[in-house]
């Protein structure tokens, strides 16, 4: 299930008429099968552009990202997303379950397993009951949970999440993070997660990326050892998880 | 909550007491007012000969003939622009490149080229039904570009990070944007559809409720040109209703 993505002397330059923006700068990293790593550093200094160029939505200026070693030339097999604005990635006029069957129709499932796959992933997000009814009926935090729903039906072999908590509240935050983290420990898939949120990064991840410089640079990678198993209250009181986002901090912030 | 007393009250429609204010004050105006003794009918000589004219059945052959231009040209129109507009708004160079033209076209009143037509067709039902096909053609398409052109980035982006093709994106992403828009064009031309299709007999000549007022207007018989212009506003408002009645149905998520 588990896959590697290897990112290799990536750089990326935006050209107007006007400019030449230089965003990332020989960026080289490599993600361990099955690892949760997420990505933090400055706003604007290139973040979701290397997301979007591990999904294939953009291609690097030069550089090159493989999957399990298949090199990415538009969206990589078994990729699967959860973005930030949920409202704008669910589609309004579909319900919740065909929404979470969209991407299935790519495979050639029996109708029989479509409806198994959705139960299973709805009941793996706590949602179990909601499959007639519309993204808009359901609260933010529901619709993330749809999204992630819509994510882990495809059977991903790669998860790649871009900020997608920023748009919750503060206590539906917690709650699916504790979800995400639970994915982790039940199917194992790679992730990679955008965050503006350091302690969110420290808190889910086995490891960090942080970005920084203009154009971006990979300023360190920060191996998180609070143990595999984390809980909101004693993960986050731990003199290591203080100790990690005191560092990851200071180098987002450029003091360090 | 509404209480006993509440719901004894007789509830009067709305609607109904703007009415029979306005044919109270047609008919003071016209009985002893400044129109008294002019052409203009007072109400209820006018509602009389509407009745008569309700029991004739030349008034449906009328009738019939005005509708069959409206739905035959509409139906032509919608058949025409709404594919044409699909494709023309899935690129950004055939949307900018046609756009002039379509819009040159949009804005010439289709009163203008009666003349053309009568040339072309005669006084008749198909150049009735041409009228009302150029009159809205342009504008249902240039709409239903600016729909399909309005679908959300974000939306497009995450069902191309899910493998799914450009067919599947017309269908479950472009296709339920532009619906909101294409709506509007077809509630627009649905009541245009009736005007132009009078306004060709009106003034071309065609058959119809157009001609059956222009000839009540030249034989002097006042009260069956305003009863026929009756006809016409209750013909309008019941167009205009059903359409809006089944688009609240098959749009459900845009009007929420």
């Amino acid at each position: 299930m588990s896959t590697e993505i290897s990112i290799e002397h990536v750089s990326m330059e935006f050209r107007t008429p006007e400019e030449v923006k230089h965003v990332l700068d020989d960026v080289s990293y490599s993600v361990t099968p099955g690892h949760f790593v997420s990505i933090v550093g400055p706003s604007g200094v290139g973040k979701t552009t290397l997301l979007r160029i591990l999904t294939g939505l953009t291609q690097p200026t030069s550089g090159h990202v493989a999957v399990d070693g298949v090199p990415v030339k538009g969206s990589p097999a078994g990729l699967a997303v959860v973005l930030q604005d949920y409202t704008r990635s669910l589609m309004p006029w579909l319900t919740v379950e065909k929404n979470i069957s969209l991407p299935l129709l790519n495979e050639k499932l029996s109708k029989a397993e479509i409806k198994e796959r959705i139960g299973a992933s709805l009941e793996e997000v706590g949602l179990s009951g909601v499959e007639r009814s519309y993204p808009w009926q359901l609260s933010g935090g529901m619709q993330q949970r749809v999204s992630i729903a819509r994510a882990l039906a495809v059977r991903p072999r790669l998860l790649i999440m871009d900020e997608p908590f920023a748009s919750v509240d503060a206590q539906t935050r917690f709650d699916l993070e504790d979800l995400v983290l639970k994915v982790k420990d039940d199917f194992g898939i790679t992730t990679l997660m955008v965050t503006h949120d350091i302690d969110e990064a420290v808190y889910l991840s086995d490891e960090i990326v942080v970005l920084y410089g203009k154009p971006a640079k990979v300023r360190d990678v920060v191996p998180v050892d609070v143990g595999a198993s984390r809980s909101q209250i004693e993960t986050r009181n731990s003199q290591r998880f203080a100790d990690l986002r005191t560092h990851v901090y200071a180098m987002v912030r450029g003091l360090e | 909550m509404s209480t006993v007393l509440e719901r004894r009250t007789v509830r009067i429609p709305p609607a109904l007491v703007t009415a029979l204010v306005f044919l109270l004050l047609w008919q003071v105006f016209t009985m002893w007012g400044p129109l008294a003794g002019t052409s203009v009918p007072t109400a209820t000589t006018t509602v009389v000969t509407f009745v008569r004219l309700l029991g004739d059945s030349a008034t449906y052959s009328a009738l019939g003939q005005t509708l069959l231009m409206a739905v035959v040209g509409f139906v032509i129109a919608v058949v025409l622009a709404i594919p044409v507009g699909i494709l023309v708004g899935l690129s950004r160079f055939a949307f900018l490149s046609s756009k002039f033209t379509m819009d040159f076209f949009k804005v010439i009143p289709p009163i203008v080229i009666i003349p053309v037509t009568i040339l072309v067709f005669g006084p008749t039902i198909r150049m009735g039904i041409f009228l009302v096909a150029f009159a809205i053609v342009f504008a249902l398409a240039i709409q239903t570009a600016y729909g399909v052109r309005d679908a959300d980035v974000v939306l497009l982006e995450t069902m191309r990070c899910y493998r799914l093709g450009i067919v599947k994106q017309i269908r479950y992403a472009r296709l339920p944007s532009a619906a909101p828009f294409i709506a509007v064009g077809i509630r627009i031309s649905a009541s245009a559809a009736l005007v132009v299709a009078v306004v060709a007999g009106l003034i071309g000549g065609a058959p119809g409720l157009g001609r059956a007022i222009l000839l009540s207007q030249a034989g002097g018989l006042s009260d069956v040109t305003f009863a026929l212009v009756l006809l016409l506003g209750l013909l309008g408002i019941v167009v205009s209703r059903t359409v809006t009645w089944i688009q609240n149905r098959t749009i459900f998520w845009a009007n929420r």
